[in-house]
């Protein structure tokens, strides 16, 4: 097996000591993050995105993987102690979750979520292991055309699912994409929407678009929003392991999050927050003891928290294959991999193959540390919460403006990340998602690029895209995304009558 | 290529090293202070460029303090406009550029000059290289020419950004063909590795890029060459030149050193002696063999013709492709 | 209720209508004929800018059943400790260049946390300043990055 031959090589590459301690630097922070409300895996990863410019990027990836990683195991322990998911990932997890603190038993919902997020974790690697480079095979098919029907999947359905209605994810989306077009078009070189600044030339940097929509705008929202910063935490009185029962009740759920999960992250529609709602759904289902649903049912923990974790190694199959992200993390570690100059996509397995694998291999090896974090040493993770809320936020502004002021030392800077933190601010009080803006800056231009080249190619010929079998496949996919949901609704609607 | 990282620890090694040995064997008294602007991100070919004089100068003991500040953006217009307007008269003080900083400039229409600041020396040049994929029935320049003129919009190039040396030179062969350059059917990507992967994948006809992005995948047979932009065979490089071939074309994407506007003739002397002792030191040297960068030194007085002469040219061929609109 | 929800609904809706506005004037900028491109420079601004003000006319309309309300009840809105945070991002931006990244931030830090409710402004100084020093010394002289002078920053 040539795969295995590789990941061996990547584990040479991750079990070093200097790799293991940007691992668990990473699996640390990443769980920190996730515990405490308002920040996540995105704007962690913004904020030490400079990083990328004085340390090596196998060792900025697993920092990064850590992270991420990490997040999701430690947006379980706020979802479950505080009723506060840390990210939306960790919605659902709160709702039985929560619950089963309430009554005594977090120690078992922790235990659950942080075995349940192991071992789909895991497995959600396993299938990153395997399916990269088949995948990447595929990809090594795709020109302009393809690449532009990839991306009208990815925004048919990625920006429908992100948020409270349809328009506002549309709108989100379509101001991120106006961000995404400001400055010089490649194609031709002439200047968009920059408003005669030239510092606006080379475009917005993602970053401070990142770090202003929610650092400085969560800021600013919990500034002037008192309610929102009450947060009553459980204590954990049980012991944090599981009974006989537990283990024989969620070791299924786990297995089916996993398997939901995963394949659903590797979509290029992909995200987090479908597999856990469905896998949720899917439990309460099959549960036998439906009853204790919404009073704290331990499958409710278990196969949500294992469709998240699965569903986190997914979202990287598109994203190293393709340079396709569909989440905000991706998104940013993206523009990562840019500012090493490597291009995620087809070519990065090739000529990047000890980063890609030692990637890989640092994820088996954070899930285990993240399980021996999360278990045994949780208590340390729930001090985190008493940091007085004062001290935290003004520490987050001063990283934000280290995170942006550092890189350029322009004000010009410094301003448009105030301006992100004023619009992040708006779109919290007037219920807009902000994810799809980072999503429409980083997926619009792309598009728009992969559909000027292959007008090029084909000399202005738009038929490029539906006499290309490939092409016309995906674009197929895209149009069933668009039209199946409103149609089923439909038929459901006529036969209720 | 090393990462920026083991240049950084080389960097800091070797400014160690000369601390330890004090100026015992040095000649002339190594300069005090050099502060050199970037004018784009780290990593890229100015900011290399700038770290290996600093490797360079620290290890043969020409400077004390060496300093590098990024102003990026805008293809380098920003970091040009602040050098301009905030170092006037400062003998310590210097720029680096090179030839995509002419295209920009023109492309952006920026008002900021290359040749009001002070050319002080070329330093390294890449030349490009036009290339095919290996089973493209192209074999020479005349196979491309010859469908290039029967219908330009058949031909798609492949390069880099809009305006860059890659679309430059492409322009610049449709114009010496008897073509016109905005008929270039040209396809940009940002990074040389996408460019790459859509010319082997034969997604478009022809590439033009620096030998470095290419010169791997044509050893490895992937890709035919075609042309060199070189004025000269290059040593080792078994491709012909586009001169060869009867297209009268040459473009090297060169990297120099300028230093401030207004500054006395004294003061650049001694700039101008610092960089020929630099490029004449065994490190620098050294660097240009291990990094295989084409060592096109050129100084003083006919340094600054040649900005001006290739000003000229690369904004007519900018306004040429329809740029400057 | 329901005129406080539809008046939020027009003001939203007004607004994305206004950036459309906007986005239309900056792209009707754009030399579309210049260079050689099978598709101009303008299709994607102008498809975007359309998009743009048929969500805001739609946004408008919206009525707020066909949305969930906000998840959490986020009270009334307080202007005081919002001031607080936007005064210290306006001294940040406004003294960072003349009186360096360590004074701006600390006093950016103060402001802050006065926002949420601290009493203590002499130790959250103090508190603010150690954490930029470290920010500063960790990212500045640390890993390399370029953050600049400024009166204390030259002192270290």
């Amino acid at each position: 097996m040539e795969t295995l031959g590789y990941l061996a090589q990547g584990f040479a590459v991750a079990l070093t000591w200097d790799k293991l301690m940007w691992s668990f630097v990473g699996v640390s922070v990443g769980t920190a993050v996730g515990v405490l409300p308002g920040l996540g895996p995105a704007l962690t990863i913004a904020l030490l995105l400079p990083l990328t410019y004085q340390v090596d990027a196998a060792s900025v990836f697993m920092l990064f993987a850590g992270i991420y990683y990490g997040a999701m195991y430690g947006g379980s322990t706020a979802s479950i102690l505080l009723n506060t998911p840390g990210e939306t990932a960790s919605i659902v997890t709160a709702l039985e979750g929560n619950k089963m603190a309430r009554k005594g038993r977090a120690g078992a919902a922790l235990a659950t979520a942080a075995i349940g997020s192991f071992v789909a974790g895991t497995i959600g690697t396993i299938g990153l292991t395997f399916l990269a480079v088949p995948v990447v095979d595929f990809a090594l098919r795709f020109g302009p055309p393809e690449y532009f029907a990839l991306m009208v999947v990815a925004f048919a359905t990625v920006s429908a699912v992100l948020g409270t209605s349809v328009m506002r994810g549309f709108t989100s989306l379509g101001v991120g994409i106006f961000l995404g077009l400001i400055g010089i078009d490649l194609q031709t070189g002439q200047s968009r929407f920059t408003f005669g600044v030239e510092e606006l030339l080379d475009g917005i940097n993602v970053i401070i678009v990142a770090v202003g929509l929610f650092a400085v705008g969560e800021t600013l929202y919990l500034a002037a929003y008192k309610e929102l910063r009450r947060i009553d935490t459980i204590a954990v009185k049980d012991s944090i392991w599981m009974s006989a029962a537990d283990w024989s009740r969620s070791w299924k759920p786990w297995l089916r999050g996993a398997l939901i999960g995963f394949p659903i992250g590797a979509m290029p529609a992909g995200g987090a927050e479908i597999p856990t709602f469905l896998s949720y759904w899917l439990e309460k289902r099959l549960c036998k003891h439906k009853g204790e649903f919404g009073h704290g049912a331990i499958e409710g923990v278990a196969g949500p928290e294992a469709a998240n974790n699965a569903s986190a190694a997914g979202v990287l199959v598109p994203m190293l294959a393709f340079g396709l992200p569909t989440s905000a993390t991706a998104a940013i570690m993206l523009s990562a991999f840019q500012s090493y100059g490597i291009t995620p996509g087809p070519q990065l397995l090739t000529d990047q193959p000890q980063l890609v694998w030692s990637l890989i291999a640092s994820l088996y090896i954070g899930n285990v540390m993240l399980l021996i974090l999360n278990l045994p040493l949780v208590g340390i993770w729930v001090q985190i919460l008493k940091i007085p809320q004062s001290m935290l936020y003004g520490a987050i502004l001063v990283f934000a403006t280290i995170g942006t002021y550092g890189i350029s030392r322009s004000v010009v800077d410094l301003i448009l990340l105030y301006i992100m933190g004023a619009m992040g601010f708006a779109m919290r009080r007037f219920d807009f998602p902000t994810a799809p803006v980072i999503i429409g800056m980083i997926l619009g231009p792309l598009a728009e690029q992969e559909f000027r080249r292959a007008m090029t190619i084909s000399q202005g010929d738009l038929t490029i895209f539906v006499t290309r079998p490939l092409s016309l496949t995906l674009l197929s996919v895209a149009a069933i995304a668009i039209l199946a949901p409103p149609l089923w609704r439909m038929t459901n609607m006529s036969r209720a009558r | 290529m090393p990462s920026r990282r083991e240049l950084l620890v080389a960097g800091l090694g070797s400014a160690a090293l000369g601390l330890g040995l004090g100026g015992a064997g040095a000649q002339t008294e190594p300069l005090p202070k050099l502060n050199v602007m970037v004018p784009s991100g780290p990593g890229g070919g100015w900011d290399q460029t700038a770290r290996t004089m600093e490797l360079a100068m620290r290890t043969d003991r020409l400077v004390r303090d060496y300093r590098v500040e990024h102003v990026l953006g805008a293809g380098g217009a920003i970091g040009l406009t602040r050098f301009l307007a905030t170092r006037k008269g400062k003998g310590d003080e210097m720029l680096v550029a090179g030839m995509v900083m002419l295209g920009a400039l023109a492309a952006n229409k920026s008002p900021a000059k290359l040749t009001n600041a002070t050319p002080i020396a070329r330093l390294t040049g890449e030349f490009e290289v036009i290339a095919v994929p290996a089973n493209s029935p192209l074999k020479s320049m005349r196979d491309l020419v010859a469908m290039f003129n029967a219908d330009p919009g058949k031909v798609s190039w492949v390069g880099g950004s809009a305006g860059g040396s890659d679309h430059i030179l492409a322009g610049m062969i449709a114009k010496a063909v008897g073509g016109d350059a905005r008929r270039v059917a040209y396809v940009a990507y940002a990074g040389s590795g996408q460019a790459l992967a859509s010319l082997l994948g034969g997604q478009t006809t022809c590439g033009v890029s620096g030998w470095g992005e290419f010169g791997e995948q044509i050893k490895a047979g992937k890709l035919h060459p075609l042309a060199l932009s070189s004025d000269v065979r290059q040593p080792g490089i078994d491709v012909p030149t586009l001169k060869e071939q009867g297209i009268d074309v040459e473009l090297f994407n060169w990297r120099g050193v300028f230093a401030a506007p207004g500054i006395t003739p004294a003061q650049r002397a001694a700039l101008v002696r610092l960089i020929e002792r630099m490029v004449k030191g065994p490190s620098w040297q050294a660097e240009l063999k291990k990094k295989d960068w084409t060592d096109i030194y050129l100084a003083g007085d006919a340094f600054g013709k040649y900005v001006s002469d290739e000003t000229a040219r690369i904004t007519h061929v900018v306004a040429e492709l329809g740029l400057t609109k | 209720m329901n005129l406080r929800e539809s008046r939020s609904g027009l003001f939203v809706g007004l607004g994305i209508i206004a950036l459309a506005a906007v986005l239309a004037w900056q792209t009707s900028l754009i030399p579309s004929e210049a260079a050689y491109a099978q598709v101009g420079p303008t299709v994607v601004p102008w498809l975007v800018t359309a998009m743009l003000a048929v969500l805001g006319v739609a946004l408008i309309f919206e009525t707020s059943g066909e949305r969930d309300a906000a998840e959490e009840p986020r009270g009334a809105l307080d202007h005081r400790p919002l001031m607080w945070v936007i005064a210290g991002l306006v001294i940040n931006v406004t003294t960072i260049t003349y009186l360096g990244f360590i004074i701006a931030s600390t006093a950016l830090f103060v402001c802050a946390a006065r926002g949420f409710d601290s009493k203590s402004p002499l130790r959250d100084a103090a508190v603010g300043l150690a954490i930029a020093v470290v920010v500063y010394v960790g990212f500045d002289r640390g890993l390399g990055y370029e953050i600049g002078d400024g009166l204390i920053e030259n002192l270290l």
